[in-house]
């Protein structure tokens, strides 16, 4: 009776229902740890900075928790902070476009070499992603300066000393090696999953090696050149550390700019509206991106379920970080 | 041979990977509108030698003609040939009118040629009310039929396929291979398709070209690679087969090693080590001692019989060497495990192999 008991239809429902809730109850239970740090850590201080950004500020430079207002989001009508975040923006731009333009060979390169060569040039990607970006960026300036490696060379081939550095170039430079890894990564997880079985079709079908790339391998690994275009653009609108020290006072960017509204000018509104503003266009870039993600298939292999939104990139993101 | 130009010459051709060698110095010459299988084990280089007549893998030696011109080191869309992958290799972020498309869109094909030589592929494969949908949203059967009409669109002067049934399931296989074959008559285009299936080569082709470690070992019509196999190797990949150790005492009789003397027509001089196969379907079993009028028999016992539905397979042991015998359309079981029989064959039924 009692087997016979169990598989009766409606018990059987139940116990598949009591089985789903323990297995929800688990899930909570190992996502808690990671929840409760960023809740404290990230959506704490995001909520203090966005309530920052509708106070007062005295004549002496305190912040008056008083008062509520909008004038520091009035201030970013301002032209000056317009043309810095219209000069940001554009560096943003330019970096993630340098970063695809560099980035994608490289990452076709790596993908299309036997594993074994494949584990040890993804190894000398990581490396510069694993040392200070610090150090990094000062390197690049001692690089770059007057009297650094790169003007040696240039003089002694006869084109005489260069000024390249507290300039965008010295800073756009300076913003692709920071965040190349960031695209280079993504991409080969695409480039790697690619059946090229595929390609080899389109040259069957008439295709030129430029062909076949341009209808078949590109579209196919456009979730990866989303991720990193992503992975790319965001972290260089707002970057602080690069322009500030490559880029000298005449390339004052969005995020040297709220460091100053925070630190020199004590305008805590202002800067704490901008760090709003700031945030807000990277998450509609975010959800843009996710959307438009939904509809890759990932190196056009086949897969067993169909892709939610997003969920390229996701997977993406989570393989570059494992 | 003064045939018109064959649709695909291949002389002298190999291929080597580093060290190793795929093909090993083929030739081969596939008639026009001809339907010819390349079978053999997997590794056998059956699929590089398709892919080198498809230029995805160039020869490393030799020459390669299709109508006569050649085409060895021509990339992939300078040649007149077009391909059904093993897993078809359909494009995932196009739709199946996209897919058909493709190869005539890259030529530069403009409507209303276009739209009309899609719509008679589409029409031919019985894929039409299908355009719109995407590669993942069709079945393996229909997956096939999308990669058949992409090719065909191109109206190639050979198509190749690269085990085109195998992602099928039994049944659906069976049906595409009687499908195949109608195809390939109505285009009258050559078919060379790569199968590691005899069976599949069996039914479906023309010819056959029997490949193993790189090497071609043999090319004849289905029935001369089963009735007369040029190998050991050949006899024994091509369906079931009793092979038997001898030495050639004649143009017209082999002694097997047990001493017995058989008939077996042969141009191996006299006193060749050869084999002897023997297929278990061309063998009969009778009761001990009686001799046929005609052929050849072995006396033997009964060591195992293997109820098959269709078939009894009988295991007789003849001295020290097994025959299989396998009798088919048989009421009942005359003989049973233990008893003395004879194993019969007319003459003819066994074939003499080269080592």
């Amino acid at each position: 009776m009692g087997p016979a008991r169990r598989s009766s239809p409606t018990a059987g429902a139940a116990g598949e229902e009591a089985a789903a809730l323990a297995r929800r109850r688990q899930g909570m239970l190992l996502a808690s740890p990671g929840a409760l740090y960023l809740l404290i850590f990230f959506v704490v201080p995001l909520g203090l900075i966005s309530v920052y950004s509708f106070a007062t500020r005295t004549s002496t430079g305190r912040t008056s928790l008083s008062g509520w207002n909008v004038e520091s989001y009035r201030a970013i009508g301002d032209d000056i902070i317009v043309g810095i975040i219209g000069r940001s923006a554009w560096l943003a731009t330019l970096t993630t476009v340098l970063c695809v333009v560099v980035g994608y060979p490289f990452a076709y390169y790596i993908a299309t070499r036997p594993r074994h060569v494949r584990a040890v040039l993804l190894v000398m990607v990581m490396i510069p992603f694993w040392t200070n970006a610090l150090v990094r960026v000062f390197a690049i300036r001692f690089l770059l300066g007057s009297n650094g490696p790169a003007s040696a060379l240039s003089e002694s081939l006869g084109f005489g000393t260069f000024r390249i550095l507290f300039t965008p170039t010295a800073v756009t430079i300076g913003m692709v090696y920071s965040f190349l890894t960031f695209m280079v990564l993504p991409l080969y997880v695409a480039l790697e999953r690619m059946d090229w079985s595929l390609t080899e079709a389109a040259r069957d079908l008439y295709a030129s090696g430029a062909k076949a790339f341009w209808k078949v391998t590109l579209p196919l690994t456009r979730s990866g050149i989303v991720a990193g275009c992503v992975l790319v653009f965001v972290p260089s609108f707002g970057s602080y550390v690069v322009p500030d020290i490559l880029g000298g006072a005449k390339t004052l960017l969005i995020g040297s700019y709220i460091a100053r509204q925070f630190r020199d000018a004590r305008n805590w509104p202002l800067g704490a509206a901008l760090s709003v503003l700031l945030i807000v266009a990277m998450l509609v870039a975010v959800a843009l991106n996710q959307r438009s993600g939904s509809g890759a298939e990932d190196g056009g292999r086949p897969r067993g379920r169909r892709r939610g939104p997003g969920q390229g990139e996701a997977e993406t993101v989570t393989a570059v970080a494992s | 041979m003064t045939d018109p130009v064959a649709a695909v010459e291949i002389e002298g051709v190999t291929k080597r990977f580093g060290e190793v060698v795929a093909v090993d110095n083929i030739d081969l010459a596939i008639g026009d509108g001809e339907f010819f299988a390349l079978l053999g084990p997997s590794g056998c280089g059956k699929t590089t030698t398709l892919r080198m007549i498809a230029g995805l893998d160039l020869p490393t030696e030799g020459s390669l003609r299709i109508f006569g011109e050649e085409v060895g080191m021509a990339p992939p869309d300078r040649r007149p040939v077009n391909t059904v992958f093993q897993a078809y290799a359909l494009f995932p972020h196009m739709t199946v009118r996209q897919n058909i498309e493709f190869g005539l869109r890259m030529r530069g094909i403009k409507n209303p040629e276009l739209s009309q030589r899609v719509a008679e592929a589409t029409g031919m494969v019985r894929l039409a009310g299908m355009e719109e949908r995407r590669p993942d949203q069709l079945s393996g059967g229909q997956q096939q039929r999308v990669a058949l009409a992409r090719a065909l669109v191109n109206q190639p002067k050979v198509l190749l396929l690269d085990e085109p049934l195998g992602a099928l399931d039994l049944k659906l296989r069976q049906e595409m291979q009687q499908e195949l074959k109608a195809l390939q008559r109505e285009v009258g285009i050559t078919f060379v398709f790569v199968t590691h299936d005899q069976e599949e080569a069996l039914a479906m082709s023309e010819r056959i070209g029997v490949m193993s470690e790189g090497r071609l070992l043999q090319v004849g019509t289905p029935r001369e690679i089963y009735d007369r196999p040029a190998s050991r190797f050949v006899a024994d990949f091509i369906g079931r087969t009793n092979i038997l150790e001898a030495s050639v005492e004649s143009a017209s009789t082999v002694r097997l090693d047990n001493g017995a003397l058989i008939e077996a027509e042969t141009s191996t001089p006299a006193g060749s080590r050869v084999a002897v196969s023997l297929r278990p379907e061309r063998v009969r079993l009778q009761p001990h001692g009686t001799t046929a009028a005609e052929g050849s028999s072995l006396d033997g016992e009964v060591r195992d019989i293997t109820y098959l539905g269709h078939a009894v397979v009988y295991e007789v042991a003849a001295g020290p060497v097994s025959i299989e015998v396998r009798v088919e359309g048989e009421v009942g079981e005359p003989f049973a495990a233990g008893d003395e029989v004879t194993v019969a064959w007319d003459r003819g039924a066994a074939a003499v192999v080269a080592d």
